[in-house]
């Protein structure tokens, strides 16, 4: 046989073998570890209590709290309107349409950080939109809208504006007492957002030629 | 998994070296198939030798298979391999003009570069007319922005294009580059060329 004929042979075999099977759509993840490390970077995922608060008191129909912790956990307390999807059930099927949609804010919050961050990492990874994370989780939530401390006297105007609305919420929203139904705290916040990092774009690849 | 650079499987130094040691490996080939005369590239118009349109299209229909396989493996994300930007018009432009400077120099970029580093003066006086042409264009770009620039269609997919599957473009492309081959054959038997 000569060298063409078992080139056509092989070449053949192989085309008709990639032109009868599927093509593999099969992609896990849509955002490649350095995309993600940006983002992680930029802490675009998290959302302040106060905003938070903000949101719940005005009755804002474009969040959706998601509480990631165990259910008898979300028995003893949850915030406003939450629903609660534990974070070993992040990933079935029935939450798909509820976490990749392009209409409603969803909020992840858990005692600290740590497990809504898994939520919003998982989430993030698969491509999913619109899920972010509450800073602090319910931890910081007590200690800043719930409980919040009253400012030094050389505090600046922001601070006691801040103040002043972080009192109002806490009345609005229960406060005070609250701090008896405190969930057992967890560990603190291990992920606080850092100052802005923008990704750089790729750079032009060299283009080839013969 | 792939492509290793972008996703950070290799650093982009890596990727570099590997590009060298692939470079290298590509010019060797190149020079060892014969690729450093001439008469080659020049054969190709004349019909006394197909060499190039064999090698390269073989090159091509490996590496399309290759790919589609490493794709159905999962090793690769077809999405995240870069595909030059078409522009029509340029492309039409670019390759009547290359077209016509491979068939008058006998080299492409290249060879010459392979036949210059084998001593070949001809090669040299090439990559000369190269830099010459590169310069031009360069310093030349307002005069060509707008045919440059004109037909942009990003990146298309001959496949997605014609509405196929990319398995089945593959096997028309093979079958149409393997009845280029026996044409190419039966070619070089219609005009021989003893003297070269």
């Amino acid at each position: 046989m000569k060298p063409l004929h078992y080139l056509t042979l092989v070449l053949l075999i192989l085309a008709l073998i990639i032109a009868l099977v599927p093509r593999n759509t099969i992609r896990p993840y849509k955002l490649t570890a350095a995309q993600l490390l940006a983002e992680i970077r930029t802490g675009t995922q998290f959302i302040s209590p106060d905003e938070v608060a903000d949101k719940i008191i005005q009755k804002d129909p474009s969040i959706q709290l998601i509480d990631v912790r165990n259910p008898r956990e979300f028995d003893q307390f949850s915030l406003p309107g939450a629903i609660n999807i534990p974070l070993q059930d992040i990933l079935s099927d029935g939450n798909y349409d509820l976490l990749n949609q392009g209409t409603k804010m969803n909020i992840f919050y858990s005692n600290g950080s740590t497990e809504a961050n898994e939520a919003w990492l998982l989430t993030r990874q698969l491509g999913y939109q619109n899920n972010y994370v509450l800073q602090g989780g319910l931890n910081y939530w007590m200690e800043t809208i719930l409980n919040p401390s009253k400012p030094g006297n050389i505090a600046s105007n922001d601070e006691l504006a801040k103040y002043d609305f972080r009192k109002s919420a806490s009345m609005a929203l229960g406060g005070g007492g609250a701090s008896a139904m405190a969930p057992a705290a967890v560990s603190p916040a291990t992920m606080t957002p850092k100052p802005g990092v923008i990704p750089v774009k790729k750079k032009k690849k060299a283009s080839g030629g013969c | 998994m792939g492509p290793l650079a972008i996703n950070d499987i290799i650093s982009q130094n890596t990727n570099f070296l590997l590009a060298f040691v692939i470079g290298i490996g590509f010019g060797f080939v190149l020079e060892q198939s014969g690729f450093s005369s001439s008469r080659k590239l020049a054969g190709l118009f004349y019909g006394y030798d197909m060499v190039v349109l064999k090698v390269f299209f073989t090159g091509g229909v490996t590496a399309m298979l290759g790919l589609l396989f490493f794709s159905l493996f999962g090793w690769v994300d077809l999405n995240l391999v870069y595909v030059n930007p078409t522009f029509l018009t340029s492309a039409i432009v670019g390759g009547l003009i290359m077209g016509v400077g491979f068939i008058m120099g006998g080299f492409c970029p290249g060879t010459s570069f392979c036949g210059a580093a084998i001593g070949k003066i001809d090669a040299m006086v090439f990559i000369a007319g190269l830099f010459i042409g590169v310069y031009f264009f360069a310093f030349g770009y307002p005069m060509f922005e707008t045919l440059y620039k004109s037909a942009a269609m990003g990146s298309p997919k001959i496949s997605s294009m014609l509405g196929l599957a990319d398995g089945v473009f593959a096997l028309i492309l093979v079958i149409v580059a393997l009845g280029m081959f026996y044409v190419s054959e039966w070619v070089e038997k219609k005009f021989p060329r003893e003297e070269y």
